[in-house]
């Protein structure tokens, strides 16, 4: 669990590193999820519809952004996860998620922390931004 | 079109039964190794009494109350086959737990038109309110999808 009297606005947490994105990873992803879309499965398909190849669900990505807080925060600590899908992740990219502390509130007997967050490929492009509030101690 | 109309338009409410294998495979297909999601037993002594699903499970369930809801693309005037999810956000009051069933009920919060690189897009954004059987709010979801014209 994240430690409240500990975090300011600003502070950026340890990050979260995933992959390579792999084309089984993304084929079981789909399956998982019940994702019809032949766009993540299907190369003749993905390249028929002008892209090199196939590539990740962004729910994957979120779902790496999801793993990644409720590892810093705990299960049942994760009050709000949000995400804006910029860019594409290809298969063989490195994925980089990463937190900045944006703000802090007490809310009842909760203790919130507001994040920032970001996922990146090994170039630091940066594939989603989005936000998360967790509970902390 | 920005069929601003359409906006409150809610869908009828569909049921969602967690299933606790639906829920492993999904953890499993995220890379996650924690026996909350994975283990029935350790789980069951767990903080919550069952198997919790990762916070973006919803999505596997979700479609289905969504159904309802492609009608009001044609009606939009989507275009079905550019469809983008551009975002998504979840609220969560506590972890989706295997063997609850959950009401699903989808609304259309808003609706308009932006000016993209490629010229218009539109933006739907639907707000799905998931709540048990004693009626407490388990998560909302709202997803924003983007159509090109």
């Amino acid at each position: 669990m994240l430690q409240y009297d500990q975090l300011n606005a600003g502070d950026t947490l340890v990050t979260h590193q995933r992959g390579p994105v792999s084309k089984p990873e993304i084929a079981e992803y789909s399956r998982a999820s019940g994702d019809p879309n032949p766009m993540h499965v299907d190369e003749e398909f993905a390249k028929a519809s002008g892209y090199p190849g196939v590539f990740a669900q962004g729910m994957l990505s979120m779902g790496y952004l999801g793993q990644y807080v409720t590892r810093l925060a705990g299960i049942g600590n994760v009050k709000l996860l949000q995400s804006r899908f910029a860019k594409i992740t290809w298969p063989d990219e490195t994925i980089t998620c990463r937190a900045t502390v944006t703000g802090k509130r007490i809310a009842g007997s909760d203790k919130l922390v507001d994040l920032e967050l970001t996922t990146e490929n090994q170039a630091g492009e940066v594939k989603i931004v989005g936000k998360a509030t967790v509970r902390a101690s | 079109m920005a069929n601003k109309a359409l906006i409150g338009r809610e869908f009828p409410s569909v049921t969602a039964a967690i299933d606790a294998e639906s829920v492993k495979a999904f953890a499993r297909a995220l890379g996650e190794s924690d026996p909350l999601y994975l283990d029935d037993a350790a789980a069951a002594s767990g903080p919550f009494g069952a198997i919790v699903a990762p916070p973006t499970y919803p999505i596997a369930f979700m479609a289905q109350a969504m159904a309802g809801a492609a009608s009001s693309f044609d009606e939009l005037g989507l275009n079905f086959m550019t469809l983008v999810h551009g975002e998504q956000e979840f609220e969560y009051e506590r972890p989706v737990k295997a063997g609850e069933t959950l009401t699903l009920t989808a609304r259309i919060q808003d609706v308009y038109e932006k000016e993209g690189r490629s010229g218009i897009l539109d933006i739907l954004v639907l707000e799905t309110a998931a709540t048990d059987p004693s009626g407490a709010r388990v998560f909302a979801s709202r997803q924003t999808l983007v159509s090109r014209r």
